[in-house]
């Protein structure tokens, strides 16, 4: 049996539109937010959960924590319904909304903290355990006793991450945790991720636009988009799929060179050389290669593969989001 | 029951660094206190009315001390409740009517505790005819301040009602301008209410906004005689049990059919 177990959720909302430009009219129309989304997930695992914006992700988040009901479909998270039995579930979860505040804004983080022991009635030391053990691995030290207004985003971020965590949830559900944040904080926010996830067996869901994120954090990934699941399974996998076209940038040491391929490779003028785009399994890299030669003396020349961004957003595009 | 007494000390300590803005309320409301008190000995001059003057002097200036009582939300709160914060408050295992309770009440006790004190010293040492009487007796003043605690209450449910709307609206402005310009005039904090027509007072002291500082003030001026004292302060407990279920059924009401926007 897994440990999250979804089948076929479903949520639909009402928005309400103007009919037109300076009607008072409003209608109503019907957004299918998730269309029978179903999967499982096994306890410890750390899984991206991604897709456009408007795809459902958030409403899934918002479901398994027990803030919003499903219109339809099942789920069941380390043996509990989370809308049916709301209070004793939200005890085992964590979330992090990284759009949204939980900490006190003019109080120190520490109050905060305080207020979450009480919250969830940790007993005092394990409360200071956890607290000092969060502290040094989100390095939080220095920091405890300013007021929220006054950190910088990434120290907020921490400090939110810490302020979810300090009840020690078997389950987190990150939406877009690094939201805004510089290089530094990234990486050690994932850092810290795979420590909690490894150090306690915390199962995470974790859900973003950074790819980064996914791919140095998760193995697995689900793909979601229109309200529904388009792909459940290895990124490495995804990503082979995608990543179909590779890029060559040349420079020629004369004027006048041309290399001549065949139409399959689309070639354009970039400054003074090329740029060529082409697909290895319809145009052997070799034989390329002997082309780009026989055009005249090379004078530099890089290949690429597509990055990741790029590759998503041609998968999306394939997959009609 | 922890959460709740954790998030009123909070609130109550968060409440305590805003001097500025208390040091500001004094000086507003120290300002309208004496042109409220210039204005009805004017009045009283020019035409002696039933309602001995110093009393309806005390009245304006226990009014102003305590005028944060009244008018203020959180505006935190309020904040939380229209962008989506409030998710936070919704996965966590709370009562959710009590916690707000419990943060709204800190708000208000300290925001009037920190005016009111420095305001009734100031106004205490006026010079006679433009300051704050003494109470009627001591027991009057006893009673006085278990009213002035219950109106405390009442004022936490009715703003944790508008709380409730809030949550629903999405928007508090609306309902707070109607629910402020209802709370100004039957609370009397406009005209005192013992100056209104008798007729008018029968019906509006019934009212749960005159519940909040018009029947302490009035046990405090001796204006209700001690003997009243019970019957008030039931009529107080009677609007704040009522108020409370109400808020407490909204809030339950508000969790199922709750949506939250936007990712």
């Amino acid at each position: 049996m897994s440990y999250i177990h979804v089948q076929n959720l479903s949520k639909r909302f009402t928005v309400r539109k103007k009919r037109e430009k300076g009607s008072l009219l409003r209608e109503k129309e019907e957004v299918q937010a998730l269309r029978g989304v179903s999967f499982d997930i096994g306890q410890g695992e750390l899984i991206g959960y991604i897709g456009p914006n408007g795809a459902g992700k958030s409403t899934t988040v918002k479901i398994l924590s027990g803030i919003m009901t499903p219109d339809g479909g099942e789920a069941v998270v380390g043996g509990q319904v989370p809308w049916r039995e709301r209070k004793t579930y939200v005890r085992r979860i964590g979330v992090v909304f990284g759009q949204r505040m939980q900490l006190w804004w003019d109080v120190p983080i520490l109050d905060s903290f305080s207020l979450l022991r009480d919250i969830y009635r940790v007993p005092e030391e394990a409360y200071q355990a956890r607290l000092s053990e969060l502290t040094e691995a989100l390095s939080l030290k220095d920091i405890l006793r300013t007021p929220l207004r006054q950190l910088s985003l990434g120290q907020r971020m921490r400090a939110e991450l810490c302020g979810s965590l300090l009840h020690r949830p078997e389950i987190l559900f990150l939406d877009e945790p690094t939201i805004g944040l510089d290089a530094v904080s990234k990486l050690a926010l994932r850092d810290f991720l795979r420590w909690e996830n490894r150090e306690h067996r915390t199962t995470i869901l974790l859900t973003t636009h950074d790819m980064e994120d996914i791919s140095a954090l998760c193995s697995r990934v689900m793909v979601l988009g229109h309200g529904s699941k388009l792909y459940d399974g290895e990124l490495q996998d995804l990503l082979r799929r995608y990543d179909r076209t590779r890029t060559v940038d040349i420079r020629y040491g004369r004027e006048g060179c041309v290399p001549a391929v065949p139409p399959s490779v689309v070639m354009e003028k970039n400054g003074d050389g090329f740029r060529l785009t082409y697909r290895p399994e319809s145009y052997p890299t070799a034989d390329l290669l002997s082309a780009l030669q026989q055009a005249g003396p090379i004078r530099e020349m890089t290949v690429q593969s597509q990055n990741i961004d790029h590759l998503i957003a041609d998968m999306y595009r394939e997959m009609d989001l | 029951m922890r959460a709740c007494l954790s998030v009123f000390r909070l609130r109550l300590r968060l409440e305590t660094q805003y001097r500025g803005a208390a040091l500001g309320g004094i000086v507003c409301q120290i300002f309208f206190g004496l042109i409220l008190s210039a204005l009805y000995r004017a009045l009283y001059f020019g035409k002696p009315q039933v309602r001995p003057l110093a009393h309806v002097i005390t009245y304006v200036w226990l009014q102003q001390a305590f005028f944060r009582m009244l008018l203020s939300s959180d505006g935190d709160l309020m904040d939380k409740i229209r962008t989506g914060g409030i998710a936070y408050d919704l996965c966590r295992p709370l009562p959710l009517y009590g916690f707000y309770y419990a943060r709204i009440m800190a708000q208000k006790l300290m925001g009037s505790l920190l005016r009111a004190v420095p305001m009734i010293i100031f106004a205490a040492l006026l010079p006679g005819g433009w300051g704050m009487g003494a109470p009627a007796s001591l027991p009057a003043l006893l009673a006085a301040a278990a009213a002035l605690v219950l109106g405390l209450s009442c004022v936490c449910a009715m703003e944790n009602i508008t709380m409730a709307f809030t949550m629903r609206t999405l928007d508090p402005r609306g309902i707070q301008a109607m629910l402020n310009l209802l709370m100004t005039i039957l609370s009397g904090n406009l005209l005192p209410l013992t100056l209104f027509p008798d007729s008018w007072q029968r019906m509006i002291t019934l009212l749960p906004y005159a519940q909040l500082l018009d029947a302490p003030i009035r046990l405090y001026t001796g204006e209700y005689a001690l003997g009243q004292a019970p019957q008030v302060l039931l009529l107080q407990a009677g609007w704040t049990a009522a108020l409370i279920a109400a808020g407490c059924w909204l809030w339950k009401r508000n969790q199922k059919r709750l949506v939250l926007q936007g990712g």
